[in-house]
């Protein structure tokens, strides 16, 4: 080889030797940052979409369950024929043509039409064969019951994020996070690999809530609504002894199966989330707070012959005249008069530590989220103030604090802690977590709560402001209770509005079930003894024959059923 | 060193080559073709490479059994031809434009890229004007004729527009004629000639894109430097050993050009820096074998086959280190394939005759045939020797 040749020989083999060089450069000394940016480009993590566990009522109906259903989205970049494409949807799906045919011309990509399709239409777009039209299969939240219960299960929003109740509370046990995936991208963007783990099952929720009982309350509530023309009204179902909620509903109610066509006032839970001055329900406290501090007996005689007690400038009278009762009367007979007179001589602090010790003022701990805690007006106290509370105003409650309340006065003084939920369940259906709220504090011993159970039971006799109350065959222990409702605005006393309520249980003896009925703006007629207490006496007697409760007076009742060991097996 | 029959260390060496492109090209266009053009199958790429490997391969048959004496006759009809099939690619209608470019010749099923043709065309061409009896290395005639023809080439393909095919031709050309001893005033002076028309072309804006973006490509990952940064991650994130052969996440769509100018990167990322530096020397053993068939040529004092296979050697080498450069960001980015392994019928067709006629030319002249008697002769030998050892039984 000529010298020359050498030389460019030389130079292209030194070429190579460059070209090794920079390769080792950029491949092992620069091996780490590249990947970093690698995977900075290649990779995002998504969040892992679960399929939401199964929700049970306490007898194992289901609530809330997943479908699979059609998502019809378009690729207008790939569409050949947008005109006719815009004109069959439109046709089919009933969205706007213009708007589609805005979309389809756009040359975009991915784009949603329509999430979540009925199965029909879906299956009409598919057969059209489109170019540019595709559909994805999405899970979607579907509740079997529809209303009923709404206010307690929930709901949840088209990309299946927790909005009310049990959805949003347990939101964590129902999605079971199953953390991130890292999921490949092309330069696009687009998703290369596949996130969603199909099989990724979030845990199954058991609600104490029983369907039946619902179903009862709900239409009892219903038609109450209708009666009365109400704009509000709830009724909560408590088992008295374990804080278990049996049956909560709420008027207005919403279907969660249209989660589009409910308003966050139809969303609204009223039983924890409204506070209401619950009025003479609330004489529970000045009777358990004079009998506690050994003030009074049942027969002590108080003079309501007046019908009328004037309290600092103001007067307040008896519904009905009354001339003079007992301890014992006053409370059956709701007299103001009586209440107050009784209330003055326990004095304020009394009541207040009463009220505190029934667990007014505070969240009942329910597990529902949007609970209001209320108050206990905190002004001086002046003789006004005092007398006010005795017949149930200057507190704001909820329902299910009132009902909490007389439920210590069921089980024989013991506050409970209410709550919807009663098992957490492995997605296969094995039983994870039981949730039983510890018992909670005293609200009265045991010896006042036996005799304020025999107070309460009288209200509902024939001479009783709640005789409509009465449920045939068992003994009903309640409190009416009929307040002058507060005017949302002016926050002084609206005429003419009133929240007509009757809490209690049954039986009375040996209570299943506490209940409260809470009716908002009645027409026609507001005493809670009118008002509510048919409700509660409707609801009563279907749910103790749901439950196969027997009679007080059942010949049964004194027949001692032996099983035999034997039959066991 | 004197070859029985041809030098099998260079077939073996482009067959391991075209082999090992045969699989990238599956690797790189599989995967995302499908999902990117409804109607085309994973296989289409590879299966249209398999085609067009048969035909090279025929093509370097029908190379190899040439005589170098029919090859140096063919030189200017070949140079002729090349250049009409370069101004054909004008013509509407046989023409195929890709992008801004008018590279490709209608031809079907597929098209043809003229270009690589003129480079063979010209390294046959120059050697036998170099090796002709009139040349003489310090007369201007002699330097003037190969430059007019390099340089009316240079002016089509920048017409089309195709400046990376421009170089090429260049380097290849001066390579030659300074090997053949040209005087280095007449090089100095040409070169410094064609440094005005270099920044004139470089004016062009995306040409001088592409240049800002060699010399600092993370300055603008996303525009202008994105293809060198995506193929420094792709070599990157290949290390050692690689992430796997199929395994590269830069051919979704981040490497541009991934199944043709930017193969390499993708080899460099499924299979590491061991193989893609064995890929390299393969490149680098290959011009090897190439000098030393034409070195033992020159020795002999065949000198159109001496510049034949320098120039083929040099034709192949070239373009393999700017694809290499090019890749690896030593050179600004520009549309050239790596030879045997990017997909690309034209490059493919071209660098596989230049083996078939390099193969000839390893060939130690002709006349020392292949003894078939001979070996056959010997093969009875052995197996008599074994015989007596062994005995009837093997």
């Amino acid at each position: 080889m000529n010298k020359r040749a050498v030389i460019l020989s030389t130079i292209i083999a030194f070429g190579f030797v460059l070209v090794l060089v920079r390769l080792a450069d950029i491949m092992l000394l620069n091996h780490e940052r590249l990947s970093r940016a690698a995977r900075l480009q290649q990779v995002v993590s998504r969040d892992i979409e679960v399929a939401r566990g199964t929700i049970y009522d306490r007898r194992g109906r289901e609530l809330a369950v997943n479908v699979e259903t059609e998502s019809l989205y378009c690729e207008p970049k790939n569409m050949d024929a947008p005109g006719k494409a815009a004109a069959m949807i439109s046709k089919l799906t009933a969205i706007e043509h213009k708007t589609l045919l805005k979309t389809f011309s756009s040359g975009r990509g991915f784009t949603w039409i329509r999430r979540k399709l009925d199965p029909d239409v879906a299956g009409h777009i598919k057969r059209l064969e489109l170019e540019g039209i595709g559909f994805k299969t999405e899970l979607q939240r579907f509740y079997p019951e529809g209303r009923l219960m709404s206010h307690v299960v929930g709901l949840v929003g088209i990309d299946n994020q927790p909005l009310e109740a049990v959805e949003l509370r347990y939101d964590d046990t129902l999605r079971k996070p199953g953390g991130m995936v890292m999921v490949l991208r092309d330069a696009s963007g687009m998703q290369i690999s596949e996130g969603m783990d199909t099989q990724a099952r979030g845990n199954s929720i058991v609600l104490t809530v029983d369907s039946g009982l619902q179903y009862i309350v709900e239409e009892e509530l219903q038609e109450a609504m209708l009666k009365w023309n109400a704009s509000n009204a709830v009724a909560v179902m408590m088992n008295p002894y374990t804080g278990e909620i049996l049956a909560m509903s709420n008027r207005p109610t919403y279907d969660p199966n249209s989660p589009a066509e409910s308003s966050s006032q139809m969303r609204r839970n009223g039983a924890v989330a409204d506070l209401y001055e619950p009025g003479s329900t609330f004489k529970l406290v000045m009777a358990a707070a004079a009998i506690e501090a050994g003030a009074v007996r049942p027969e002590d005689r108080f003079d309501c012959s007046k019908g009328s007690i004037k309290v600092g400038k103001w007067t307040i009278k008896d519904s009905h005249r009354q001339g003079v009762l007992s301890f014992k009367e006053v409370v059956q007979k709701s007299s103001n008069v009586g209440t107050i007179m009784i209330g003055l001589e326990l004095g304020r602090n009394k009541m207040v530590r009463q009220a505190e010790n029934f667990g007014f003022g505070e969240k009942t701990g329910i597990d529902l989220p949007g609970e209001a805690k209320g108050w206990i007006t905190r002004e001086s106290p002046s003789e006004v103030a005092t007398a006010s509370l005795s017949i149930g105003y200057g507190v704001a409650v909820t329902p299910l604090q009132v009902l909490r309340a007389y439920s210590a006065i069921a089980n024989g003084g013991v506050l409970v802690t209410p709550h919807v939920v009663s098992e957490i369940r492995t997605p296969e259906g094995y039983p994870m977590i039981e949730l039983k709220p510890d018992a909670g504090k005293r609200a009265v011993s045991a010896k006042t709560a036996a005799a304020l159970k025999e107070i309460l039971m009288a209200v509902t006799e024939q001479d009783g402001t709640a005789f409509e109350a009465a449920v045939d065959g068992n003994r009903v222990a309640g409190k009416t209770g009929t307040a002058v409702m507060r005017d949302g605005n002016s926050g002084g006393y609206s005429k003419g509005k009133y929240a007509s309520s009757f809490v209690g249980f049954v039986p009375a003896e040996d209570p299943k079930m506490a209940l409260i009925v809470v009716i908002y703006d009645p027409k026609g007629g507001y005493y809670g003894g009118l008002v509510a207490a048919p409700v509660f006496k409707n609801i009563a007697e279907k749910s103790l024959a749901y439950l196969n409760v027997p009679r007080d007076d059942s010949v049964e009742q004194n027949i001692l059923t032996v099983r035999a060991e034997g039959s066991r097996q | 060193m004197p070859f029985k029959t041809y030098d099998r260390w260079l077939l073996t060496t482009a067959l391991l080559l075209m082999g090992f492109g045969t699989l990238m090209i599956y690797s790189s266009t599989a995967v995302l073709t499908p999902a990117k053009e409804k109607s085309i199958s994973e296989f289409h790429y590879f299966t249209n490479h398999l085609f067009t490997m048969m035909v090279s391969f025929a093509m370097m048959y029908a190379a190899y059994r040439l005589r170098p004496e029919t090859l140096r006759k063919l030189a200017v009809p070949l140079l002729v031809l090349s250049l009409a099939l370069l101004l054909l690619v004008f013509v509407p209608g046989m023409g195929v434009t890709a992008g801004k470019a008018k590279r490709w010749l209608r031809l079907w099923p597929s098209t043809f890229q003229p270009s690589e043709l003129v480079k063979l065309a010209m390294v046959i061409f120059l050697a036998r004007f170099m090796s002709g009896q009139g040349y003489r290395a310090d007369r201007f005639y002699c330097f003037a004729v190969p430059v007019s023809v390099m340089l009316m080439f240079q002016c089509i393909f920048l017409l089309q527009p195709d400046f990376g095919s421009t170089m090429t031709l260049g380097v290849l050309t001066l390579s030659m004629l300074y090997i053949s001893g040209i005087r280095m005033r007449y090089l100095l002076v040409l070169l410094a000639l064609a440094v005005p028309v270099v920044i004139k072309l470089l004016q062009e804006p995306y040409r001088l894109a592409r240049i800002t973006a060699f010399l600092n490509p993370w300055e603008n990952a996303r525009g202008s430097g994105f293809q060198l940064v995506q193929s420094f991650i792709a070599l990157g994130s290949g290390g050692l050993t690689g992430v796997g052969l199929g395994n590269s996440r830069q051919k979704l769509s981040f490497l541009p050009e991934v199944h043709t100018d930017f193969i390499f990167s993708m080899v460099g990322e499924e299979l590491g820096f061991i193989t893609a530096s064995a890929v390299v020397a393969l490149f680098a053993f290959m011009f090897l074998r190439g000098i030393l068939i034409a070195d033992r040529n020159r020795n002999t004092g065949e000198m159109f086959v001496y510049y034949l296979a320098f120039g083929l050697s040099m034709m192949i080498a070239i373009q393999a280190l700017v694809n290499f450069f090019v890749v690896t960001g030593l050179a600004p980015t520009k549309g050239l394939p790596l030879p045997f392994i990017s997909y690309g019928g034209s490059s493919l067709l071209v660098n596989m005759t230049a083996v078939g006629i390099l193969l000839n030319l390893s060939r130690d002249g002709q006349e020392k045939k292949p003894q078939a008697v001979d070996r056959f002769k010997e093969a009875m030998r052995k197996k008599k020797a074994r015989r007596a050892v062994y005995g009837e039984g093997i």
